[in-house]
């Protein structure tokens, strides 16, 4: 992970490296300049101070010959010993050019030197005639000594007049470079800040839409930041924050549905309680009556009456008790023959019944009387309304994890609208004379018992009547219905 | 948009990148060493040439073939030297260089008391051969070491027989000098005399003038009015020549006159080739430089001991007219 930190502190260490090769550099061409300066500075000062310095033992050796004292001859054999340390400096001028002027320069130099000498000899002996042939021999090489500097001075300059104009010329190509480096510098930082403070705003400038979004409420999107800094890690628990929101949410809307659920079946059971309720008048007067029917029945001889009668009772016990408990299909498919013997009675041979049972799915739990309603809703729409009659079929079948419950019927079929207000639990107005328990009411209990949807499908068959088919699964996926009822 | 500002950014930033490269090239390439000092100084001999008349063509051709020579010797020659004929100045010179301990001198050889007192007593006091070259200075009188040049005796007896050829043997004839006589001058005229002395018939008159322009016209006149019947002017000295002829052809026509020079002066081979000179001797001036840096490296070298005092004769050419076309 690079820093931000790192990233401010590399490019001020850029900028700090430049600046200070910069520095260096100049400094080192300011060094260098200088120092060349300084180099032929001294070359023409070594010069003249031959010329000085020559004319210095001359003046002396001047004083000396006038007046002969030893403080004189003293100044003059100084102004000799300068004189020959000008020489050995000069002598370091030496270079291809000049190495003829030079060695001339120094031999007169020694020869100066000589005559001088000469001259004081002969004083010293007291011939002033050759004393003073030698005195005017020093000062005409006095003189040749000064012409030779400037001669020398003149091959100096004509030695290094193409080192002196490169000095000149490097100096303003240095002018130029200055320019031009501070031009590239300049944009090079440039780009280079942008590049640095892009590298910094542009996650941020992602994370600040991430943000946007999760306050407008899209918790779905997932927040992706291209950077390895600070903010990378400030967007990884941004991301997790978001995660989490959302798995809140999910769960927070499981639960409101759940607790809808449970308020729909609760209304549901207090409805149902109160039809039982409401069917619950007199049970015990009626089930007497109907006893007594029966029993009456049966010993004026109508023993078909007196098993109709059993049947009605058994049916309306049935209706009564079991409504808001888990009841096995066999009792179901038992309530269901004890109806169908009923409208037999009332239909006689219009009403005609086939039943496909596999003994071993009847087992299965589901929520008491289900099959009923269906069976009579087939039996209102299908059989009722025609002449002729129809036939019902119940086909029990087992489906591997499911068993499958159809009940078909060759009437006229229904409404894709009803059908649809059925498989959507709406509320109908109840037709015709059932037994009190809607189609709806039915479809509502099966999802709530079994909590799954697709527990149910109605459709008009092709060629005409209705197919309902329950598809009950052999395991119950909880207990809801169970509990719930218990505590109704 | 930021790829278009980092590649405007980027791009500017490659185009100053690359004139600060070029810059910075030129500012290496800018800089020259200076010259490397010697701590030692050369080994080799150190030669000097003194002329008197420094960028005339005669001395440049000197002056080449001894650098040549030198060249090819590796010795250290330098050509010093004043200009018109400075006799003050090319002495000081003749100076300077025994000060300052040449190795050897190669000089123009000038016949006078200062020359040679510096040659035989300063020079040969700090032991600098001195080797006289073009103009000879006799060997008792300067103690050079040799001669490098024509024998001027040689190129008079030339003129003196080109004059007979060209004249006959009878006529007058002008021999014009120069006032100061130098050492060559008289070997010419020597050279001009012992061959016209064995003709009875021929008269010489010979006059010598100073070398200023007006000097050379009055002389001239003057021996034309004394000898009118002047056939053949001889001009013993390149330098009156040119002031000679204009003379002449002033009074009268040039070609009825035989007129004979040297070609040590530039004015000579243009007046030969216009026709306004018969013939002049001319001399080998490049061979003089070589010859003279070979002989005293010779002599240096301790090869040739001792050098022959006559001198070493160099190629002398009589060139006429036609030749110089």
């Amino acid at each position: 992970m690079i820093g931000i930190q790192r990233k401010i502190w590399t490019l001020t260490a850029l900028i700090m490296f430049i600046m200070a090769s910069i520095w260096i550099m100049l400094t080192y061409y300011n060094q260098k300049t200088q120092d060349q300066y300084n180099d032929i500075l001294q070359r023409y000062l070594h010069m003249n101070e031959v010329t000085a310095s020559s004319r210095q033992t001359v003046n002396s050796l001047n004083i000396y010959l006038l007046t002969p004292t030893e403080g004189n001859l003293s100044s003059l054999k100084r102004n000799e010993q300068l004189l020959r340390e000008a020489r050995s400096s000069v002598a370091l001028l030496r270079n291809e050019e000049n190495d003829f002027a030079l060695t001339s320069y120094m031999n007169l130099i020694d020869s100066l030197l000589e005559a001088t000498d000469r001259s004081v000899m002969f004083q010293s002996e007291r011939e002033n005639e050759d004393s003073s042939k030698a005195f005017a021999e020093a000062t005409r090489i006095s003189r040749y000594i000064s012409e030779m500097t400037l001669q020398l001075i003149d091959i100096e300059l004509n030695t290094y007049e193409r080192f002196y104009r490169s000095i000149i010329e490097q100096a303003e190509e240095l002018k130029k470079l200055g320019i031009w480096i501070l031009l590239s510098i300049t944009f090079g930082l440039l780009l280079f800040a942008y590049w640095f403070s892009l590298s910094i705003t542009r996650p941020v400038e992602q994370l600040t839409k991430a943000a946007q979004e999760l306050a407008k409420g899209k918790f779905e999107r997932q927040i992706v930041v291209n950077s390895s800094d600070e903010i990378y890690f400030l967007a990884t628990t941004f991301e997790r924050m978001r995660v989490s929101i959302n798995n809140l949410i999910v769960e927070m809307q499981e639960k409101a549905r759940l607790e809808s659920e449970l308020q729909k079946s609760r209304l549901l059971l207090q409805e149902s309680q109160l039809r039982s309720l409401q069917s619950q008048i007199n049970p015990h007067f009626l089930f007497n009556i109907l006893d007594t029917l029966s029993k009456k029945s049966f010993l004026e001889g109508a023993e078909e009456t007196s098993d109709l009668l059993v049947s009605v009772a058994g049916l309306l016990r049935y209706n009564l008790k079991r409504l808001d408990r888990a009841v096995t299909l066999h009792d179901e498919v038992r309530v269901m023959r004890q109806y169908m013997e009923i409208q037999s009675a009332r239909f006689t041979d219009r009403l005609r019944l086939v039943t496909e049972i596999d003994e071993r799915c009847l087992s299965v739990q589901m929520p008491g009387l289900t099959l009923q309603p269906i069976v009579e809703n087939a039996v209102i729409h299908a059989i009722e309304p025609s002449e002729s009659g129809g036939t019902i079929t119940v086909a029990i079948t087992d489906e591997g994890d499911r068993v499958a419950v159809e009940i078909a019927d060759d009437g006229p079929g229904m409404d894709e609208d009803k059908i649809r207000g059925i498989l959507e639990e709406r509320e109908m107005q109840p037709e015709g004379h059932s037994t009190g328990i809607g189609f709806g009411n039915v479809v509502r209990r099966l999802r709530l018992f079994y909590g799954v949807t697709d527990v149910i499908d109605v459709e008009n068959r092709p060629g005409g009547g209705v197919r309902v088919v329950l598809k009950l699964p052999k395991t119950r996926r909880s207990d809801t219905y169970d509990k719930t009822a218990d505590r109704g | 948009m930021h790829k278009t500002i980092s590649l405007a950014l980027g791009s500017i930033c490659a185009i100053f990148l690359f004139f600060t490269m070029i810059s910075a090239i030129r500012f290496m390439q800018s800089a020259w060493q200076p010259p490397q000092t010697q701590e030692e100084s050369d080994e080799r001999y150190r030669l000097v040439l003194i002329t008197q008349d420094l960028g005339t063509p005669f001395w440049n051709k000197v002056g080449e073939g001894a650098e040549e020579e030198a060249e090819r010797l590796d010795v250290n020659l330098e050509v010093w030297g004043t200009y018109g004929e400075d006799r003050e100045d090319f002495l000081k010179q003749l100076e300077i260089a025994i000060d300052s301990g040449v190795d050897g001198i190669i000089v123009q050889g000038m016949d006078e008391d200062a020359f040679d007192n510096l040659t035989k007593v300063k020079a040969a006091f700090y032991g600098i051969p001195v080797i006289t070259v073009a103009s000879d200075v006799p060997m008792s009188e300067s103690m050079r070491k040799t001669y490098v040049g024509s024998d001027a005796l040689a190129a008079g007896k030339m003129i003196a027989n080109r004059l007979i050829a060209d004249m006959g043997e009878e006529g007058v004839v002008v021999i014009m000098g120069d006032d100061r006589e130098e050492y060559d001058q008289r070997r010419r005229l020597e050279g001009i005399r012992s061959v016209l002395d064995d003709y009875p018939g021929i008269r010489v008159e010979y006059t010598v003038t100073s070398d200023e322009g007006e000097e050379i016209a009055a002389a001239t006149q003057e021996v034309m009015n004394l000898s009118p019947d002047v056939s053949a002017f001889v001009s013993v000295d390149a330098n009156l020549t040119a002031a000679m002829v204009r003379e002449i052809g002033r009074r009268s026509q040039l070609k009825p006159y035989h007129i004979y020079s040297f070609d040590d002066h530039p004015d000579i081979l243009p007046l030969l080739r216009q026709g306004k000179l018969d013939a002049v001797v001319e001399q080998s001036p490049s061979e003089m430089g070589e010859i003279g840096v070979r002989m005293m490296v010779r002599w240096l070298d301790g090869d040739t001991v001792p050098l022959d005092a006559e001198g070493y004769p160099t190629d002398i050419r009589l060139l006429t007219t036609e030749d110089a076309q």
